[in-house]
């Protein structure tokens, strides 16, 4: 009996601990752990290649699978997509027949939306709550037997109350996100689509109109991010997952960005445009957290941290070397 | 310094995947086969403490030469150096070296593997790691779904992952329970 084989048991342990998502506390602890020997982190780092790999059954998962009961509720009796499509094929007069015996068998989905710099807490009938951020459009539709939400642009996060007989659905153009009762933010910009897991298990449905994508199951601190077909899975620390949800106490989280990125960022939250003219400054590095309607703030740092020049032309702030 | 992030991307990528044929190549060099999981262990010490200073262009290279240094040390240091030994370890240094040795498994065959290797383990242990990695359930819920306790199913899936590891690493995939903890003497072959 070695050593090593205490060593491994531990790493066995944390590492199945750590998939359902450690307090900060224990992320402390398996670090101090980690960091304690070279000999820890490799034997850790072993398991975990294989904790990867057994990760990949899941494209194995079949139709009937116990996942599937859990997750997916039953099919509703009328598929609201072919009615949806054909509504759009017919005539003005049919529609309208049409549309009105639609809005009889589901009520009209609920509008929320934020305006630039704006961020609004809706409650959902479910007991859910959502937090819009800057720039957002969803909609909602609670009933009986199904919790929809389509998030048509901008970023919100989920709070969903737990309710294992009707799963809550977000659509985002062809992809959807399907919970029982999770946190998680979804941030969608055009056809990108991103789903960031803070706590439970999500389920991301990949493309509708490409049959071979399959869906996979987020955990806390996964990041998705879907662009047409291709969806890119990778996972964050605790701190990172915070750092992406400070929007919420109107901070932005800045980890070394480039200036371009940052500038994007700020502008998603104010009339006032940056506008980075030239390459070089638009690579500079920028970390810290700041106010993310308070974009004077960081033109003044720009100007005196980093020496920038900076350039008003009305709502335009150029910035340069 | 090269940081953890690219080491271990670096390990994931280069060292793991050598695993079979280093554990070859240490069995073929060592008498005592208890001892072969050890001097692994040691060997991928020594590879991560010396990438750190700067990643290995080599990787294959760079673990069979700390390999066979290892052994060569190790069996100073416990007085059994023969020159059979060192005969030996020159001899099968080259035929380490050459990656024909070891296939490399497309991404079908890995899946084959994990799912023959999880085939493998004992009806308990096989489901609680099914439920958790195959159906992605947590700890709690897989719990509740076979009633059983959650130490339990955190005990089956420290026995699981560790028996799955080393048959995907080329191992028997057996379980090995540890005894329960009293203070462990570490074995005369590690440094």
């Amino acid at each position: 009996m070695s050593a090593r084989n205490e060593i491994e048991d531990t790493a066995a342990y944390w590492l199945s601990r750590r998939a359902d998502g450690l307090s900060s506390e224990e992320q402390a602890r398996l670090d101090a752990w980690l960091d304690a020997s070279a000999e820890h982190k490799t034997v850790f780092w072993r398991l975990e290649f294989v904790w990867e790999k057994t990760g990949r059954l899941v494209a194995l998962r079949g139709p009937d699978s116990l996942t599937e009961v859990i997750m997916e509720a039953p099919p509703p009796a009328t598929p609201r997509r072919v009615l949806t499509h054909w509504v759009a094929g017919l005539a003005a007069a049919l529609a309208v027949v049409v549309l009105s015996s639609t809005a009889l068998l589901w009520p009209q989905p609920a509008q929320y939306a934020t305006d630039t710099g704006e961020r609004r807490l809706v409650a959902l009938s479910d007991g859910s709550r959502v937090e819009l951020n800057t720039e957002t459009r969803l909609r909602a539709a609670m009933s009986p037997d199904s919790r929809e939400a389509w998030l048509d642009k901008g970023e919100a996060y989920f709070d969903v109350a737990h309710d294992a007989s009707r799963p809550f659905t977000v659509h985002m153009g062809d992809r959807t996100v399907r919970v029982l009762g999770t946190r998680f933010s979804v941030r969608r910009d055009g056809d990108k689509v991103q789903v960031l897991v803070a706590e439970g298990r999500v389920r991301l449905s990949g493309s509708k109109v490409d049959p071979a994508s399959r869906p996979v199951v987020l955990v806390r601190g996964d990041v998705a991010t879907g662009l047409g077909a291709s969806v890119l899975q990778s996972r964050t620390s605790d701190q990172r997952v915070d750092d992406q949800l400070a929007w919420r106490r109107g901070l932005l989280v800045f980890d070394q960005i480039t200036l371009a990125d940052a500038a994007v960022e700020f502008n998603r939250y104010n009339q006032t445009q940056l506008k980075v003219l030239d390459s070089q400054t638009a690579a500079i590095r920028i970390g810290g957290s700041f106010e993310a309607a308070n974009v004077e703030a960081f033109v003044r740092l720009l100007q005196s941290a980093y020496g920038l020049e900076i350039d008003r032309d009305g709502e335009i702030v150029k910035i340069s070397e | 310094m090269v940081e953890d992030d690219e080491l271990k991307a670096w390990f994931f990528r280069e060292v793991f995947p050598l695993e079979a044929a280093l554990t070859r190549f240490i069995r073929r060099n060592w008498r005592n086969e208890s001892d072969v999981a050890d001097l692994r262990q040691d060997i991928y010490t020594k590879v991560y403490t010396a990438a750190q200073q700067q990643l290995p262009l080599q990787a294959r290279a760079f673990l069979f030469t700390t390999a066979r240094n290892h052994l060569i040390n190790t069996a100073k240091r416990a007085k059994i150096v023969s020159f059979d030994l060192v005969a030996d370890l020159e001899a099968s240094f080259p035929e380490a070296m050459s990656a024909d040795l070891d296939r490399q498994l497309t991404a079908r065959d890995e899946l084959r593997r994990v799912q023959a290797g999880l085939e493998r383990l004992p009806s308990r242990c096989r489901q609680v790691m099914t439920l958790r990695r195959v159906e992605g359930l947590s700890t709690k819920e897989v719990a509740a779904h076979l009633n059983i306790s959650v130490s339990t199913v955190e005990q089956q899936m420290v026995h699981g992952l560790r028996a799955l590891t080393d048959y995907m690493m080329g191992g028997q995939g057996r379980i090995r329970r540890s005894p329960p903890k009293t203070s462990v003497a570490k074995s005369e072959s590690r440094s």
